[in-house]
């Protein structure tokens, strides 16, 4: 709400360009998304040599397909945190999706290579709703996504009567349980996929770098010839359409389109959704986006909650572990900027 | 200042909100006689006093110009607390009250703190709160209730005062006066509004923010526990989902009572006025046999168009000191 607070890290980006090349090593080592692959990695270490099962064959299929689902809901949420804007519709959106897709094949009989796509642009016209409601009511995406998540849901859960489809064609569950080479999930392909996809959008479109333009600066984005409005608009629709993928990958592992499957309005995808652009290094004022950290981000959540799971701690304590996490993020981030600041490296 | 009563009146920001809640008794009273039956009417009143409160917890940071999701997460908690410190315990319910309420009071002043001290925004850090303190109350309870509720708590949240009026009310009116005293009458509560409307000049004039954004926390946790423990006084029963649905509402009825959610400018009386609207429309649907599901819609328009009428009076307000200039 107060984009004032992380200006400092803004101005610390700009600045970055000016150091030369002599700096790039470091630079790197002292990332975000360096540090993040590195505890990634030694977590993934300790937990897989004092736990027994952790490195088996089908638990590391399982943390591999929710590392999947979990970076696809990380991505949405990035696409509008670039504007500097949030989505707290993006759980609706994914379950608004799923059930519109089960919809299509279940009730309907439209086979899935017409479905699958359709059920995305819906999504991406939901996310459209809220980029448009945003851009023309100048009120702040929190409040405008925070009556639209109510309002999916509840027609959502109007419309079906809160009952699943699960008689969906048997692809749908056999992709979500299938295995390439016998480990990998086809769902983490599709996110490693989207976020390279994302990595080249970002960088090299001309679309993608308008984003970050208008989310680090609108006013100069505006002055440069960037129609803000439209572009804010797309972030949305982005989202939405990230947001109805993950929705889909998700009744792919389960098999079935169930309305609670993002829990009460969707609120249950909240969390993931920040936890990884933040724990990524997406800075929450806009203008900066991480798509390999978003994905590491997700990785060390999910190896994390994995061997916590495999630990006995309990499923509910996980919840509070994981509210930490995103505590710890963002305040070692806080740290790391300040103490680069001081010492004047970045 | 020079204009008239009448003028100032509808400039107020609980005066919209008002007239439709009356539009809307008087309609729905023609329509539905039963709706203003003294038992209806006591349902009605129960449901206000407990929403007030919530919608109070909210209204406080939004006068600072940040937002709370954690609201609910802390009435959760301090309801189980309550219930749980009686039950397993032992602890007398005098006692497990002043300890739940100050558990409410140090979740609140825990998130304002880091908030003030880092500068994070705090829609991150209660998002945090909202999940540690969720996964703490599930951890306690695991998802079972605590049933040991004293009968004079569930007599409290279940019998009238006076005809229709339920003692739930006393909570709300205590509540809803003290903030109202609060924003109105008390340094620290000019000094939430201050740094709502400008945060830069409300330091550069020596308020202490890290102070009042702490204690806007503080007492946004107290009216969560408040709302958590009338809650369990009227379910009879400490439910661990209690504060899972606040979040909309919530925020729904200060912003329906003109509350400007960049900070500076908020009405309790029109918040009373957002809350008795959306509980209107709740038990008309249910007097009407209309699906249930149905309000999640309702309370999400009704955001929408508050937030599109406070915007049209900002506009409005803007050009007419653009003429008066």
């Amino acid at each position: 709400m107060n984009p004032s607070m992380a200006n400092p890290s803004l101005t610390a980006d700009a600045q970055r360009p000016t150091q030369g090349r002599a700096s790039t090593l470091t630079r790197l080592v002292l990332s975000n998304e360096f540090g993040l692959a590195v505890l990634l990695v030694i977590t993934f270490l300790i937990f897989a040599n004092t736990l027994q099962g952790y490195s088996s064959t089908f638990s590391l299929f399982t943390i591999g397909r929710q590392i999947g689902i979990n970076t696809m809901i990380g991505l949405a949420m990035m696409a509008v945190i670039v504007t500097g804007g949030l989505d707290l519709s993006v759980g609706a959106i994914g379950a608004c999706t799923a059930m519109v897709f089960g919809y299509l094949v279940q009730a309907l009989g439209i086979p899935l290579a017409g479905a699958v796509p359709l059920a995305i642009v819906f999504g991406a016209g939901l996310g459209f709703i809220n980029g448009f409601t945003v851009v023309k009511s100048g009120v702040h995406s929190f409040i405008i996504t925070l009556a639209s998540m109510s309002i999916f849901f509840g027609l959502m859960i109007f419309l079906t009567k809160a009952q699943s489809f699960n008689q969906l064609p048997p692809e749908v569950p056999a992709f979500g349980k299938s295995k390439i080479g016998g480990l990998v999930s086809p769902l983490l392909i599709i996110s490693v996929v989207t976020c390279a996809a994302l990595s080249v959008f970002y960088r090299f479109t001309t679309l993608g770098r308008s984003m970050l333009a208008a989310g680090a600066n609108p006013k100069a984005a505006e002055l440069s010839g960037i129609r803000t409005g439209r572009i804010i608009t797309a972030c949305h629709m982005l989202t939405g359409g990230l947001a109805a993928l993950a929705g889909l990958m998700l009744t792919a592992r389960t098999g079935a389109a169930i309305p609670s499957m993002a829990g009460q309005l969707g609120q249950d995808w909240l969390l993931p959704a920040f936890l990884a652009p933040v724990l990524g290094g997406t800075l929450l004022a806009g203008g900066r986006v991480s798509v390999i950290g978003t994905f590491l981000g997700a990785a060390f959540v999910q190896v994390m909650t994995s061997g916590l799971l495999l630990m006995r701690i309990g499923e509910f304590w996980i919840l509070a572990c994981l509210g930490v996490m995103l505590l710890l993020a963002v305040l070692t981030d806080k740290a790391r900027q300040t103490i680069l600041r001081n010492k004047g490296m970045v | 200042m020079a204009t008239g009563v009448f003028t100032r009146a509808f400039d107020n920001d609980w005066i919209g909100p008002g007239l439709v809640s009356l539009a809307a008794v008087i309609g729905i009273a023609i329509l539905q006689p039963s709706f203003l039956s003294p038992f209806n009417i006591f349902v009605l009143l129960s449901a206000i006093a407990v929403n007030m409160v919530i919608a109070l917890g909210q209204l406080v940071i939004i006068a600072i110009g940040q937002m709370n999701l954690a609201l609910g997460a802390v009435g959760g908690l301090v309801a189980i607390s309550f219930v749980g410190l009686i039950e397993v315990y032992g602890v007398p319910p005098l006692f497990a009250l002043s300890i739940s309420l100050a558990i409410g009071v140090f979740a609140g002043m825990a998130s304002g703190y880091i908030i003030s001290r880092t500068g994070i925004s705090a829609f991150i850090i209660t998002l945090a709160g909202l999940q540690i303190f969720k996964g703490i109350n599930l951890g306690i309870t695991e998802a079972q209730p605590f049933y040991a509720v004293p009968q004079t708590v569930k007599d409290f949240g279940n019998l009238s005062m006076i005809g229709p009026i339920p003692w739930l009310i006393i909570p709300m009116i205590i509540a809803s006066v003290g903030i109202w005293y609060l924003l109105n009458h008390l340094r620290i509560g000019r000094y939430i509004l201050a740094i709502g409307n400008n945060p830069h000049a409300a330091e550069l004039s020596g308020i202490n923010q890290r102070a009042t954004v702490t204690w806007a926390h503080a007492i946004s946790g107290l009216l969560a526990a408040m709302a958590g423990i009338m809650l369990v006084a009227k379910l009879q029963i400490g439910q661990p989902t209690i504060g899972d649905d606040w979040l909309i509402s919530s925020f729904a009825a200060p912003v329906i009572g003109g509350a400007v959610l960049s900070g500076g400018h908020v009405s309790v009386v029109g918040t009373f006025f957002g809350v008795v609207i959306i509980a209107i429309i709740t038990q008309a649907l249910v007097l009407f046999n209309i699906d249930p599901y149905i309000v999640q819609v309702v309370l999400g328009g009704l955001i929408l168009w508050a937030v599109g009428i406070n915007r049209w009076r900002e506009l409005r307000v803007a050009k007419i000191q653009k003429q008066g200039n």
